[in-house]
């Protein structure tokens, strides 16, 4: 079997604050494939975005990735000199923000800023970027691309923006597309709109995508595979049909139960979709065994004296939770 | 809204100002009396008919209306009469006196805005080492303590204790330093540049290092990393723009009260400047040099606040020109 794009190994980030080490990012792997789309899902505050950040080591300052691998195309980013990752940022590997508001810088023109990258990357003079920029962004559903290009970001709509922020990602046709929660600052036709541009954008340009969210619905709709977390540390990995259909972790089981579904019958007069009850545990002083074990249904005394580690329990499935197949580590 | 047409605006409302500006200072002046009856009290011999010729010899007699239209009218065509005490045009007194207040005043804040700027990269940059403890301890001192401190403690070192450079005076009066007037010249600017520079620096890094933290922590800087941009040019192209645009006012009022804080520095090295002048003017009641030297300090003040305007638009694209 192939390797794959890119494989996360065991990834720590710590912030290391006033109050003692925040562990944002506490052992985290998972794996991508060519072409293949993978969903990270977890509440807020589970570390998605740090975890991502981390990928190309551009986590804000207080915070350290104390420990992991990121193996990308055959090499370990996180071991890379500076000056050699700087030639995969951007270029290998892409990044969508979750605000277009604020991810586009507001005294460049559109043009300027992209023309900036795309030159640096690829030595291309300036006819040429210009070119190639307003193919993407006609690539990206911008209408009247030449006018777009000496506008500046707060002359556009949100959605426009967004458009652009994916243009700017595509500029060097990467491999690998961190898209992390793309949709959730926008409007919800154009979450849609954006959503089905994403979709349509991997299939033409064979690109990998990591999309990093919250929702549910999200993920249902757009990956292949997708990766649970929570706390820091992930839940379940599966395919997008097996976690659908039998998902195993507790915490994967309650979040597939608090969505609203289609096939199901909301009868009585006031049926309420259920919820998780308490909060994600602080992550100064983490709980010794399983980070969910003060809210799951299932816990056991045990869970609160191991910490499970994520085992393969059906091929392309691994979750950890000591109840449902997985080994733990007495803390 | 055009460029031209939103700057042609400023400089009409300006114009204004100036005017307004010289009403005021006209009443002001005026309020204090006729300058010929102060200047000769308690003369011996000075009778009422002496005054009055004076008066009339200075164009004092008129009403307060006509003399001010007729100082307006000189002042537009740069006549700002004759100095009471030196007998000299005031035009040529604060253009000589001028110069050598603008070359310690513009190095000094150029050099302080260079200082600030490096300061501010390095310290913002790592925020919350020891370099940025360093740099924000040094900026906090700077801040508070007076001026003249600084030009006082370069005084005592590279003068009084190393005897390396000259303490007062803009050029030297017997023999020059390599008998050069150039060299000379700079010889003797190099502490006031450096006092000036000094006391900027401080309050300049103190306001751009915490904009550029707050710059370095948006989004479309990490976005900039991400897209593979070096450091350098995402600290320097893309956060240090973003970091002035808050900080172009100080900047400016800098500039425009350069005239305005000279008299420290000038009363400090002895300088041969508009500060200097204005306060031996001031002290000795010549009201020509007084009024001539006040609308100069307006105007200064009024161009920077213009130009200041004009900066705003040019760097922030979101700056709608109403
Ligand atoms: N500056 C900071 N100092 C200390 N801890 C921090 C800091 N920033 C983030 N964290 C910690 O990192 C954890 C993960 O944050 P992250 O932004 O990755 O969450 P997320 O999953 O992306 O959430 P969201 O859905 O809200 O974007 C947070 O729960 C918080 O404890
Ligand atoms: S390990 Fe225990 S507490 Fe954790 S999810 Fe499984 S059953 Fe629940
Ligand atoms: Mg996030």
């Amino acid at each position: 079997m192939a390797p794959p794009l890119l494989s996360v190994e065991g990834l720590q980030v710590q912030f290391h604050t006033r109050d003692g080490i925040v562990r944002a990012v506490d052992g985290v792997d998972y794996s991508v494939g060519r072409g293949e789309t993978l969903g990270i899902v977890g509440e807020s505050g589970s570390g998605k975005t740090v975890s991502s950040l981390a990928l190309l080591r551009l986590v804000p300052p207080p915070a350290r990735i104390a420990a992991g691998r990121v193996m990308f195309e055959g090499e370990d980013l996180l071991a890379k000199p500076e000056r050699e990752l700087g030639a995969i940022r951007g270029r290998r590997i892409a990044m969508v923000f979750q605000n277009p508001a604020t991810s586009l810088n507001p005294i460049y023109s559109i043009g300027s800023q992209l023309g900036e990258i795309l030159r640096w990357h690829e030595k291309l003079d300036r006819a040429a970027a210009e070119a190639r920029i307003l193919s993407l962004l006609d690539l990206v559903g911008i209408t009247d691309p030449a006018t777009r290009l000496r506008q500046y970001p707060h002359e556009l709509s949100g959605g426009m923006k967004q458009r652009i922020g994916i243009a700017r990602a595509l500029l060097c046709n990467p491999a690998l597309l961190l898209a992390d929660e793309p949709t959730t600052a926008l409007d919800v036709t154009i979450q849609a709109q954006i959503l089905d541009l994403l979709a349509d954008l991997r299939q033409r340009l064979g690109m990998a995508m990591v999309l990093v969210t919250h929702d549910m619905g999200v993920v249902a709709r757009m990956a292949d595979r997708i990766t649970v977390m929570y706390a820091g540390r992930v839940c379940e990995t599966a395919s997008a049909a097996t976690l659908f259909s039998a998902p195993r972790h507790p915490y994967t089981r309650a979040l597939l139960e608090s969505m609203p579904r289609i096939d199901h019958r909301y009868t009585g007069p006031r049926q309420l979709l259920p919820t998780i009850a308490g909060r994600p545990p602080g992550l100064l002083n983490p709980p010794a065994g399983c980070r969910f074990a003060a809210r799951c249904p299932e816990a056991m005394a045990e869970c609160r004296t191991t910490l499970p580690v994520e085992t393969v329990v059906a091929p392309g499935h691994s979750v950890s939770c000591i109840r449902h197949g997985s080994q733990g580590i007495a803390a | 809204m055009g460029m031209l047409n939103y700057i042609a605006r400023r400089l009409l409302f300006s114009l204004a100002l100036l005017l307004g500006v010289s009403v005021i200072l006209f009443a002001l002046i005026n309020a204090i009396g006729n300058p010929i009856e102060i200047l000769l009290a308690e003369r011996p011999g000075v009778t009422e008919e002496i005054i009055q010729s004076v008066s009339q010899y200075y164009g004092l007699d008129g009403s307060v209306t006509d003399r001010y239209f007729t100082w307006l009218g000189n002042l537009l065509r740069l006549d700002f009469g004759t100095s009471i005490i030196y007998n000299q045009p005031v035009g040529d007194m604060l253009w000589t006196f001028g110069l050598e207040t603008l070359k310690i005043q513009i190095p000094g804040i150029l050099l302080a805005l260079a200082l600030a700027v490096g300061a501010s990269v390095l310290a913002a940059t790592r925020q919350y080492s020891r370099i940025d403890f360093g740099v924000i301890s040094g900026a906090m001192l700077g801040h508070s303590l007076p001026g003249f401190f600084f030009g006082i403690i370069l005084i005592l070192i590279f003068s009084y204790w190393l005897g390396w450079l000259p303490s007062y005076g803009a050029y030297s009066t017997r023999n020059l330093l390599w008998d050069s007037e150039l060299a000379d010249g700079l010889w003797h600017m190099v502490l006031p540049v450096g006092m000036l520079a000094f006391f900027n620096t401080a309050t300049l890094t103190l306001l751009l290092r915490s904009s550029l933290v707050d710059v370095l922590r948006q989004d479309y800087i990490t976005a900039a990393r991400a897209s593979g941009l070096p450091e350098r040019r995402v600290v320097m192209g893309h956060a240090l723009r973003n970091a002035v645009i808050p900080v172009l006012t100080y900047l400016g009022i800098l500039f425009g009260l350069m005239l305005g804080t000279a008299p420290v520095t000038e009363t400090v090295f002895t300088w041969p400047g508009l500060g200097a002048l204005y306060i031996m003017a001031i002290q000795q009641l010549d009201y020509p040099l007084i009024m001539g030297e006040t609308m100069i300090i307006t105007v200064m003040l009024v161009g920077a606040t213009l130009l200041t305007d004009i900066a705003y638009v040019a760097i922030d694209p979101r700056i709608r020109l109403g």
